[in-house]
């Protein structure tokens, strides 16, 4: 089993560096000088503290969407929201903030909460329907995304919307509210903290909890779970609130953490990121933290040979969706003779 | 007795199989050089034990399934089978076990699919309809066309799949233990059939693990034992001992039963007048009376999908009766739910091991664990106390003697036998006051199938009133003290079991008598 | 409000219900097949997406707002080649694949336009074609019906014909019997000789025709340019409306008419004054609360349909 879950892990890693360079070598092949854009997309992250810092920026909110995901899909949910209630999370948290003048050790935490309650509509309602009516998650949740984003652009115009400035978007933030960074010429904030821990937490409750044995069985189909007299509604429903919660949670600690005022014109894209890196860790709570640095060091590099050379940064949309589908290949990963190559002859004998 | 073979013919094969063998690409080896001859015009019987790989020799034939090695020789010359419309044209038809019919199509439709007559860009209904009708009366089986599958009994669906096997100038009949889904006289009828059918020239394999029905129809017989041909020989040269040995590799003593009165017995179970009239139509009853007694074992016989499965719904609380009433020892349990009935001393042996009884890919520990993850003896607050979990798991492994690499493994990664006797570990040692079993060995290996028989006799000793379904009427009869049988959501009769055969079941399965 | 309520019985209100519902049509023709055929095709949304780009750019570049429909036709086709590729040959998850598509898409024309024109938001610069309308002789001049149903978009009249064209195909042909057979029971149809592989990949195909027209409906029709991502959700709400069509094609379309007119009541309504946000929200709730109401009306009928 343990030897079986490395060599998933392993392959995953060698596809996931595979596609990389299936895609960007011909990419890079392109332009007059493809081993600067190589070497820029593949080292420049590194180059300096900053790009590191951004790493872990973006992989802050993704791990949080993420984690939002697992714990659905480990329970059965095929559940889509998260994008939006990442993006009605932020909004929420954006207007608490402006509206709610209070000491910001108390007004944080409520904005927050504010936030996670409202943005866990776009998971919960999907629940909640399925549930009482039978009508799929899946496709609920897809048009929960598009009517959070339109619900919330309506609060953004009429109640938020500062008309002093030249775009839509809401007042400033009062300064106090905003995350200090803790490392010096980064933007890394709290919330990164909060996420490593989040994921841990995470774990720990999938694995360790009666409760968390309780998803996981919820998971495998309803036939097990009624045998043993579970009530897997409640607790799919349950489920599906917590991860919109989460998700909304990311989208507050995104708006506090890198934004001085909201200015989303749309959904932003964290909670698609969240499905992928879900899924490059395979529903493994404590994976999705490597996973998340992995796609963060990805839009990193992206980003750098976008403005050194002007490749598009869609390319790294391009490597996820196909990572996507290698990493969820069951004739990938199932491939006896790729699996022996990994495992090699010390996984027989541990057979 | 019958002898349906005519040993001074000359004997032509008609299939040889030379070596074949298969290995899955996860490593299973499921036939491994087999090797002998289907002569022109017998009815050959395959026998061997569930997961020997009878089926999986007869879909390489079929052309369903690839063999890894050998060849297979059709009138003497050989032939790469790559799928079953090649199997086809051979005229090589198969009738599945679990049959291969579309259930929203009717007939016309399901026997015409993959080679429908057209006008045009269209299917041509009528010519599907009158082709049925043609075949129906070649063969003297008697089906409308025009019906949806999914609406006909499963006898009749049967004949359906045997004409759709039929249909394409069959030559040779391979049937995949026929007999599983019917009542004896169902059977009986079945093998007037297949006796006709050999009588205009069809050659007829037909697996099965029933020595009386092998004896009955076939003429000559192969055995299979862990995907090696053992015996390939005359029937008629061979005892029932040295088939059952040859079948089963070892002596296997059953489990027996011993007379009991239990008519003073406490009753545990008492179901009044229930009726559930809501859900699937096979799984429907009818003003239900049963009571179960402690320390007996209630058998119900019946045709699949006879009402047998609504029993078993309404008793774990899957289902709350829409009329009638229900008690577990004098507590009202109408309107109990799963949980309610668990705690108050039900335990349950579903007859899905990896889609009811457990989860496929869950370790051991979380299978066996499932259910009692709440006790205190398992927790820490919030918390799962995981060593205490592993070391109740290892103790279960031992006792039912479950063979296994680990706690850890996954369940699947465990033989039919294994897994059912991992389920029946978690579902036995809760020492329940009523336990249900559904098809309890259902396609495991005879030694787990003995050993899960003995942990029920223990039981009821113990003083656990028992609810056995099964459609294996051996087996029902073989454990029951009484047995009461089924038709139409209803039961028919409760009879002791004071000698009981299943002629005497039959004609209340097929609702021809009733209790008066 | 006489002035909403003049303007919603117009001939001109029912006209736009047909032309919005054209692409939620067409492309609910398209998963109608390949959800009978076992394989829902959450990426219908990036095939209409492509077929939307490439019509745009292949009647820019050759003048032939002919050759730019069936370039949109091959790219949908394209995209149920992928579909196929990923869940018949990588056996990778059925839904993943199809979101996998939808990213790529997105992603893939943005790059696209991008580096054809130096632009990702919109095509401006590309001097695309659009398909011709159809003015129907004698229909045309009848009063209020010549209104609503003469001078729409031709693929407005190939969506509507393409409703009992794919109901005979389904409940008729050959194909279509296999397709149902493969979807409803693999095992089985596979045991009958049928390929399991092969059907499936016809009707992503057939999915990929039927979304790349959908998409070049939008680009050149409904609009003359492509804009990133602009099928806003239709190939998922072509998904909700086959779902309420209870995966019949005459239910689809009726489905596909409701999901389209609340689009056109909330474009009417718009104009009235009231918040635009809200109103472009309204489709996405509607469809929601119509799949709750549709599953509610499923599960009593089952109750109902059962009693002796």
């Amino acid at each position: 089993m343990i030897r079986s879950a490395f060599a998933s892990t392993a392959i995953t890693v060698g596809f996931c560096l595979f596609v990389l360079l299936v895609v960007l070598v011909p990419v890079a092949l392109l332009y007059p000088e493809p081993g600067e854009v190589l070497s820029r997309f593949l080292l420049g992250p590194f180059e300096k503290t900053r790009y590191m810092g951004n790493i872990v920026e973006l992989a802050t909110p993704s791990m949080l969407t993420a984690l939002a995901v697992v714990l659905m899909f480990r329970c059965g949910a095929f559940n889509l929201g998260v994008e939006g209630s990442f993006f009605l999370g932020g909004l929420t948290t954006a207007a608490m903030v402006l509206w709610m003048p209070l000491p910001p050790l108390v007004g944080i935490p409520l904005a927050l909460l504010a936030g996670a309650i409202v943005g866990s509509l776009v998971c919960g309602i999907p629940g909640i329907v399925k549930a009482t009516t039978g009508a799929s998650e899946l496709v609920s949740s897809l048009m929960l995304n598009y009517a959070a984003v339109f619900i919330g652009l309506f609060v953004l115009n009429y109640y938020l919307r500062d008309p002093t400035a030249a775009m839509l978007s809401s007042d400033r933030f009062p300064a106090e509210y905003r995350f200090e960074s803790l490392i010096p010429r980064t933007r890394i904030h709290i919330g990164s903290i909060v996420a490593v821990v989040a994921c841990i937490i995470g774990a720990i409750y999938l694995n360790r909890t009666s409760q968390g044995l309780e998803v996981r069985i919820s998971g495998t189909g309803n036939d097990f779970s009624r045998h043993l007299g579970l009530n897997s509604v409640a607790l799919n429903i349950r489920i599906q609130v917590i991860g919109g919660m989460i998700a909304a949670f990311a989208g507050g600690i995104e708006m506090l953490g890198l934004y001085s005022r909201f200015t989303w014109q749309n959904t932003t894209g964290n909670g698609w990121t969240g499905v992928i890196v879900a899924i490059i860790a395979r529903d493994n709570p404590i994976l999705i933290i490597p996973a998340a640095l992995f796609i963060g060091y990805l839009q990193v590099g992206g980003d750098l040979v976008s403005r050194a050379f002007g490749v598009p940064t869609e390319i790294v949309s391009l490597i996820q969706a196909l990572v996507m589908i290698c990493v969820t290949s069951v004739a990938i990963f199932q491939h006896p003779a790729l699996r022996k190559f990994v495992q090699g002859n010390r996984g027989e004998a541990a057979q | 007795m019958q002898m349906t073979g005519d040993e001074t013919a000359p004997q032509k094969a008609l299939v040889e199989f030379r070596e074949i063998g298969k290995t899955y690409p996860n490593g299973t080896v499921a036939l491994r050089n087999v090797s002998f001859q289907v002569i022109e015009g017998d009815i050959l019987a395959v026998c061997g034990e569930n997961g020997a790989g009878k089926s999986t020799l007869m879909k390489i034939l079929a052309g369903i399934e690839q063999p890894t090695q050998g060849t297979i020789h059709y009138e003497g010359r050989q032939k790469r089978i790559a799928d079953p419309n090649v199997a086809g044209d051979m005229g090589i038809g198969m009738v599945h076990q679990h049959f291969s019919l579309i259930r929203s199509l009717s007939v016309a439709e399901n026997l015409a699919l993959g080679q429908e007559p057209r006008r045009g860009l269209l299917i041509d209904r009528r010519a599907a309809a009158d082709r049925v009708r043609e075949l129906a009366q070649k063969f003297s089986l008697d089906v409308d066309p025009e019906t949806k599958v999914g609406s006909l009994s499963v006898a009749a669906q049967q004949k359906v799949e045997i004409l759709k096997a039929l249909s394409r100038n069959t030559r040779l009949l391979i049937l995949d233990e026929p007999s599983a889904v019917l009542t004896p006289q169902e059977t009986q009828e079945l093998f007037e059939q297949l006796r006709s059918l050999r009588a205009r020239g069809v050659t007829i394999i037909f697996i099965s693990h029933k020595l009386h029905e092998v004896r009955a129809l076939a003429n000559r017989i192969t055995v299979i034992r862990s995907g090696e041909v053992v015996e390939d020989g005359v029937l008629s040269e061979m005892s029932d001992a040295a088939i059952s040995k040859l079948v089963m590799g070892v002596d296997v003593t059953r489990a027996s039963r011993n007379q009991r009165d239990l008519s003073a017995a406490t009753p545990v179970v008492v179901v009044k007048k229930a009726t559930v009239a809501t859900g699937d139509s096979d799984r429907r009853i009818d003003a239900i009376d049963l009571t179960i007694r402690a320390g007996e074992i209630l058998g119900i016989a019946g045709v699949d999908g006879s009402g047998q499965e609504g029993v078993v719904d309404l008793l774990c609380g899957n289902v709350q009766p829409d009329e009638g009433d229900i008690s577990l020892l004098g507590r009202p349990m109408a309107l109990a739910t799963t949980l309610d009935w668990r705690r108050a001393g039900m335990a349950h042996l579903p007859g899905d091991r990896f889609q009811i009884g457990g989860a496929p890919h869950m370790s051991l520990v979380d299978n066996v664990m499932a259910g009692s993850h709440r006790d205190k003896q398992f927790t820490r607050g919030p918390f799962l106390r995981v060593d205490a979990m592993v070391a109740r798991t290892n103790e279960l492994i031992k006792t039912f003697n479950v063979r296994c690499l680990g706690p850890r493994e996954p369940l699947n990664s465990l033989s039919g036998g294994n897994a059912q006797k991992l389920v029946a570990a978690r579902e036995f040692s809760s020492n329940p006051k009523f336990l249900i079993v559904n098809q309890p060995t259902r396609g495991i290996d005879v030694a787990a199938a003995a050993m899960i028989h003995g942990e029920l006799l223990r039981l009821s000793q113990n003083g656990t009133a028992i609810l056995l379904v099964t459609s294996d009427l051996d087996e029902l009869l073989q454990l029951s003290d009484r047995v009461a049988v089924m038709f139409d959501g209803r039961i028919a009769v409760v009879l002791e079991n004071d000698g009981l055969t299943p002629e005497r079941l039959g004609p209340y399965m097929l609702g021809l008598e009733k209790a008066s | 409000m006489m002035d909403l309520a003049a303007s919603l019985l117009s001939p001109e209100f029912f006209a736009a219900i047909l032309r919005v519902s054209t692409p939620i049509i067409l492309v609910a023709m398209g998963v109608l097949i390949s959800e009978r055929a076992g394989v829902v095709n959450i990426g219908a949304e990036g095939m209409m997406l492509s077929g939307a780009f490439c019509g745009v750019v292949f009647s820019a570049y050759t003048g032939s707002a002919t050759v730019g429909l069936i370039a949109a036709i091959v790219a949908g086709m394209v995209g149920g080649l992928f579909m196929s590729f990923a869940v018949h040959v990588l056996r990778a998850n059925l839904f993943l694949s199809g979101i996998a598509l939808n990213l790529a898409a997105s992603a893939g024309t943005i790059l696209a336009l991008f580096s054809l024109t130096g632009e990702k938001g919109i095509s401006g610069t590309l001097d695309s074609e659009v398909l011709p309308s159809v003015h129907i002789p004698w229909v045309q001049d009848l009063p209020v019906l010549g209104t609503i149903l003469s001078g729409h978009h031709i693929l407005t009249y190939v969506a509507f014909l393409s409703v009992p064209a794919v109901a005979i195909f389904m409940m008729r042909t050959p194909t279509g019997l296999r397709m149902r057979a493969v979807g409803e029971n693999p095992e089985a149809a596979k045991a009958t000789g049928l390929s399991v592989i092969r059907l499936q990949l016809q009707a992503f195909l057939l999915c990929g025709v039927f979304a790349g027209a959908g998409g070049a409906f939008l680009s050149m029709g409904y609009v003359s340019w492509f804009s990133q991502n602009m099928t806003a959700g239709r190939g998922f709400i072509a998904l909700a409306a086959e779902v309420m069509g209870a995966g019949g094609a005459y239910g689809t379309l009726a489905a596909s008419l409701l999901l389209g007119s609340v689009d056109v009541l909330a474009i009417a309504l718009a104009g009235e004054g009231l918040p635009s946000e809200l109103l472009q929200a309204a489709p996405y709730v509607v469809t929601v609360l119509a799949l709750a109401l549709y599953g509610l009306r499923q599960a009593k009928q089952k109750t109902i349909g059962t009693v002796h």
